[in-house]
């Protein structure tokens, strides 16, 4: 009896080692890594938000991350230059739109209690102007969550859509995230009417031409298709072909950011622009008087 | 002992071998992982992922590099340690030692090559739950020391990773008409390949030739090949 405690005591010490020994080598591999992995991801959703509304050399962006505090029902706002230095401006407005005064920024948010993230914002700026914005997006797909980006020209007029996280099925809802389908999305206005979906077949003539987006980029592609494009951003958006449920999900979810993100401008345009030295009217800074952004980088 | 009743559940202890037999050497290592014992087409071990994974070239040579690395890195700790793993509780620790070595090349991975890890990173995470490496881990690493067992390791991992990577060019030029992502034919020939079923007739129709091959060759063996322990994972 007493040998057999000893050898159960052994076995578990033994255990609690190998697992403390195995936690200890990989908590510091994570030290090591998170940092980098960090940074990795980051330059990868930089490249894929510079592929969707291209600045050009004198161009710049602007980072808002939205996130809610549903105790206290405000909406908080963090506005800072993506590149280069400049102090953060945080901002916060109760449900109905309505400023609340700085006291209460994100930061002593987060301590009273927990934050929930809207996604962020992308606001490109060229010659002191909105050039265009990119606007992370979530929606529930077949499987799981989709993550996706919207970019929008000045006028919110859409200039791409990528799909940048998904679980959906290969060969079927997984193609939601190829150009034959998110290709359809450029040039749209981004009300109701023209995002819906249809089950009806794609007309070859289109589907050849959405086929070049994998090797050429947005921009010039509608210079090329604006013809067709004209024809079909009258029309519902084409559905994967079994894979209604994921088609409808992306384009759902499409309209509905867009539809928030309009909204949320309204508030923080001025803010952004010239941060609050300046502030311009939301009108104004809606109505911004530039020459159309150039749609899309390349894929 | 045996009359007391078991405190807990714990692994029984081996039976009693004789000590192993000295261990070949390195080139024939390597090819009992190939040939004489592949993992896929001998042994049948891990069909699970071999399936999952390969509708292309590309995912399976990735994936099989991965599982190269975490066998040979598995195989060479377990060999190092085996002194000091307690017998009872040996099959929980190799799982914790994989675990280690996977999510080791799972963090290098996210961290250093992100675009290829948003393509198999799912994967990686579940080489934990592979069954050939937790079985040559018991079959012979857990017997030899660390020389002959990171030979061992590699001809596994290799027999592994050449498996995956022929069923993966099967499928993706019959399913879909490439190889390596490369378009070969303007048209799908056989997408049922491509698909999860396609993968069992792929596995089937290459072990089938593989066996076919070896007869030829003069080689095979009397009997069944040896069994593997079942076709978990």
């Amino acid at each position: 009896m007493s040998g057999e405690r000893r050898e159960i005591t052994t076995i578990v010490l033994s255990m609690v080692a190998v697992c403390a020994l195995g936690a200890a080598a990989l908590g510091g591999l994570y030290l090591v890594t998170s940092r980098h992995a960090a940074e990795q991801r980051r330059a990868t959703e930089m490249r894929e938000v510079a592929g969707l509304i291209a600045v050009g050399p004198g161009g710049s962006w602007t980072e808002v991350r939205q996130s809610l505090a549903p105790s206290r029902g405000l909406v908080f706002y963090r506005i800072a230059p993506v590149a280069g230095a400049g102090r953060p401006v945080e901002l916060a407005f109760d449900l109905d739109g309505a400023r609340v005064q700085a006291a209460s920024t994100a930061a002593t948010g987060a301590k009273q209690g927990k934050l929930v993230p809207l996604g962020t914002i992308y606001v490109a700026r060229r010659g002191g102007a909105t050039a265009g914005f990119v606007v992370e997006g979530t929606t529930q797909g077949y499987k799981n969550r989709i993550r996706f980006l919207v970019g929008l020209g000045p006028e919110f007029e859409i200039a791409g859509v990528r799909v940048v996280e998904h679980e959906e099925d290969p060969g079927l809802g997984a193609e939601v995230a190829s150009p034959e389908f998110d290709g359809q999305f450029i040039g749209r206005p981004a009300d109701a009417g023209a995002l819906t979906v249809t089950r009806d077949p794609m007309p070859e003539d289109w589907r050849s031409a959405l086929t070049e987006l994998r090797r050429m980029a947005a921009g010039p592609w509608l210079e090329r298709h604006r013809a067709l494009q004209a024809r079909e951003r009258t029309r519902p958006v084409y559905a994967v072909t079994g894979a209604t449920i994921s088609s409808r999900a992306l384009t759902d979810g499409v309209r509905v950011t867009v539809e928030r993100f309009r909204a949320r401008w309204q508030r923080i345009a001025p803010y952004v622009s010239g941060a609050a030295r300046a502030p311009v009217t939301a009108a104004a800074a809606q109505a911004s008087p530039l020459a159309a952004a150039p749609l899309g980088g390349t894929r | 002992m045996s009359s007391t009743p078991q405190l807990i559940s714990i692994t029984p202890l081996p039976p009693a071998e004789p000590p192993p037999p000295p261990p070949p050497g390195p080139g024939q290592l390597i090819l009992n992982g190939i040939f004489a014992e592949n993992p896929v087409f001998r042994l049948a071990l891990s069909l699970c992922p071999a399936v999952a994974v390969t509708t292309t070239v590309m995912n399976g040579l990735i994936l099989g590099v991965a599982v190269l690395l975490v066998q040979v890195l598995s195989s060479a700790t377990v060999a190092l340690a085996r002194g000091a793993i307690h017998p009872r509780v040996r099959i929980p620790v190799y799982t914790l030692i994989i675990a280690v070595w996977v999510s080791a090349i799972d963090m290098l991975l996210a961290a250093y090559v992100p675009a290829l890890y948003a393509q198999v990173g799912l994967y990686v995470k579940l080489i934990v739950a592979f069954a050939i490496i937790i079985s040559r881990l018991e079959v012979f690493a857990s017997k030899y020391p660390l020389i002959p067992s990171l030979w061992d390791g590699f001809g596994m991992g290799l027999g592994f990773l050449l498996a995956l990577v022929a069923i993966g060019a099967m499928r993706e030029l019959l399913g879909s008409g490439s190889i390596a992502g490369f378009p070969l034919t303007p048209v799908k020939p056989l997408l049922f390949f491509a698909l999860p079923a396609g993968g069992f007739f792929s596995i089937a129709l290459l072990m089938a030739l593989f066996n076919r091959v070896e007869r030829a060759m003069g080689g095979g063996r009397a009997g069944p090949a040896p069994g593997g322990g079942g076709a978990h994972g």
